[in-house]
C-alpha cells in the first residue's frame, strides 16, 4: 500500500490547530499524520515560517502533504515558505482552499482510507459546499 | 459484473462524527458508489464524510445503505455492520 497522505494544520492559535487535530484525527481513526503549526515562535497569536516548515516535515511519510490554512496571514506564510522552493522540503505539497474545521476532517477522512494526494486536496476543497444543516 | 444492493437498519444510537468517519473511511474502500439516506430521504455520498454528518441520523431512525457496482454486497454488508456497532455507544 502506498504512503498515506500526510495533512498540515496552520492556524493563528496554536490551541486552535492543536483541537482541529485532535477532532480531524479521532474522526479519521488515528492513521494519518496530523502536524500543526500554531501561534507564533514566542507562543503569542500568529503564525510562524519555521512551524510551518517543521510541520511538513513532520507531516511527510512519503505520500505528500496537504497544507490547511486558517485565514489570512496563514495563507500568506504558507506561500511564503512554498515560494523559497526549499531543495529538501519533503513533496509534492498542495495548499487546500477550504474551511479550516471542516476541510481537515475530510482531509483526514480521505487521507485514512488512503486516498491520492489530489483525493485528499479535493475533499478539503469541496468542503466549501458542505452545509451542516 | 455490476450489481446493486440495499439494506435498512435501526440505529440504536446517534450517528456521530467518529461513526460517520469510520463509515467514510470503510465505504472508500469499495469501488461501488455507495449511498446512504435517513428514513427514505435523500440520497448522500458515504464517501463525504461531511455528507454523512449533515444527515444528522439519529437514534430510533432508519439508514438505508444502498451500493451499485462490482462489490455492492460486500460494500452494503460492511457499512450495516459499521452503523449497527459505532452507534451503539454515545460517542
Amino acid at each position: 500500500m502506498a504512503a498515506r497522505v500526510g495533512i498540515v494544520l496552520v492556524s493563528h492559535s496554536a490551541s486552535l490547530a492543536e483541537g482541529t487535530a485532535e477532532l480531524a484525527g479521532q474522526v479519521g481513526g488515528g492513521t494519518v499524520t496530523i502536524a500543526t503549526a500554531g501561534g507564533t515562535d514566542d507562543g503569542r497569536l500568529g503564525t510562524s515560517i519555521d512551524k510551518v516548515e517543521s510541520a511538513i516535515r513532520r507531516a511527510d511519510t512519503g505520500g505528500g502533504v496537504v497544507i490547511l490554512p486558517d485565514l489570512g496571514s496563514s495563507v500568506l506564510t504558507v506561500r511564503t515558505l512554498l515560494a523559497d522552493e526549499l531543495d529538501d522540503l519533503p513533496g509534492p505539497l498542495e495548499v487546500a482552499d477550504a474551511p479550516f474545521v471542516e476541510g481537515a476532517v475530510a482531509a483526514a477522512v480521505t487521507a485514512a482510507a488512503g486516498g491520492s494526494l489530489k483525493a485528499v486536496l479535493d475533499a478539503a476543497q469541496e468542503a466549501r459546499h458542505a452545509r451542516k444543516l | 459484473m455490476p450489481e446493486n444492493c440495499e439494506a435498512t437498519i435501526t440505529l440504536t444510537g446517534d450517528l456521530h462524527a467518529r461513526p460517520a468517519g469510520a463509515l467514510s473511511v470503510a465505504a472508500a474502500q469499495f469501488s461501488s458508489a455507495v449511498q446512504l439516506a435517513v428514513g427514505g430521504g435523500t440520497e448522500v455520498d458515504a464517501k463525504s464524510v461531511l455528507s454523512v454528518m449533515q444527515l444528522g441520523a439519529s437514534s430510533g431512525q432508519e439508514v438505508t445503505v444502498r451500493a451499485a457496482g462490482p462489490d455492492a454486497q460486500e460494500a452494503v454488508e460492511t457499512l450495516i455492520g459499521i452503523l449497527s456497532s459505532a452507534t451503539k455507544v454515545g460517542d
